[in-house]
């Protein structure tokens, strides 16, 4: 089971690096400049803001997933917080993604299609990943544990 | 710098990051949102609020962290590379509104324009400071 989790922690941030490297196509792909140009100047600096923050956390999981695996199997509380937290994190997006989007307005062209359900694999198997590194972490999983 | 100095700190940053999720609130009610929204196409809106409620939720978090378990930020390597990233969150967040924000609509609320420039300094003082001296 470590050397599974170990291998998902690569896979998941190496996915997170994608999806960091990717995301600046997003803005281009679903047309925001213009979608935003009816906005008042202060609601387009609070969505600018808000998305390159959120974008930030994203490269952020990404270095601790891959930098940091050591850690986030270490068995600490700190484990277990980092790691309920972006369980929590992927968790509401994969919600989301199903429930929460209204995406009718976006083109279905066979790029998006295939982005969406690529995005839709990607969160899934990184609420796999923490929940599998939450369990092992609370020592529900082999030898891993709470110390 | 001790880890008492460092953890009452943290627990000053938790009292701050819980008043920025309560302002957050406030900020919504007092731009009015919804009616600014309103106009836009709906994945402008949802990515909007998604974004909103995410930033919430990082604070929120955050904010419990501090509170309830500062010495937790305060001890091994993966606490120094939190408090490292959320001292360049906070730490940007002070150049972002110094050199993105609209120069007349903080000059229209300069009190709260100055406080909040404040409180993000702050925080990111606290941990950066967490950080470096643990």
């Amino acid at each position: 089971m470590k050397d599974l989790l170990e291998t998902g922690l690569v896979i998941g941030g190496c996915s997170l690096t994608t999806l960091s490297i990717a995301s600046f196509w997003i803005p281009k792909a679903l047309g925001w400049r213009e979608k935003l140009a009816g906005l008042t100047p202060l609601m387009r600096e609070l969505w600018w803001t808000y998305s390159i923050y959120v974008w930030s956390s994203h490269v952020f999981f990404a270095v601790l997933t891959l930098g940091f695996g050591g850690w986030l199997m270490g068995g600490t509380g700190a484990a277990v917080a980092m790691n309920t937290f972006m369980l929590l994190w992927w968790g509401v997006r994969l919600y989301l993604q199903f429930f929460g989007f209204d995406l009718t307005e976006i083109k279905a062209s066979r790029f998006n299609r295939i982005a969406k359900h690529l995005l839709t694999l990607l969160f899934t198997g990184l609420v796999v990943l923490f929940a599998g590194l939450l369990c092992w972490n609370l020592g529900w999983l082999e030898t891993g544990g709470f110390r | 710098m001790t880890p008492f100095i460092l953890e009452t700190g943290l627990r000053i940053a938790g009292l701050i990051l819980s008043g920025l999720v309560v302002a957050n609130f406030v900020a919504a009610k007092r731009w009015d949102y919804a009616r600014n929204l309103a106009g836009a196409s709906v994945i402008v809106r949802q990515v909007f609020y998604v974004h909103c409620a995410y930033i919430i939720g990082i604070i929120a978090a955050l904010a419990v962290l501090c509170l309830g378990w500062p010495e937790m930020l305060l001890e091994g390597g993966m606490a120094r590379v939190v408090c490292a990233f959320f001292g360049i969150f906070w730490g940007s967040r002070v150049l972002v509104q110094l050199t993105y924000y609209d120069k007349e609509t903080r000059r229209a609320d300069r009190a709260w324009d100055v406080f909040f420039l404040g409180v993000f300094l702050t925080l990111g003082l606290i941990f950066t400071l967490a950080a470096c001296y643990q």
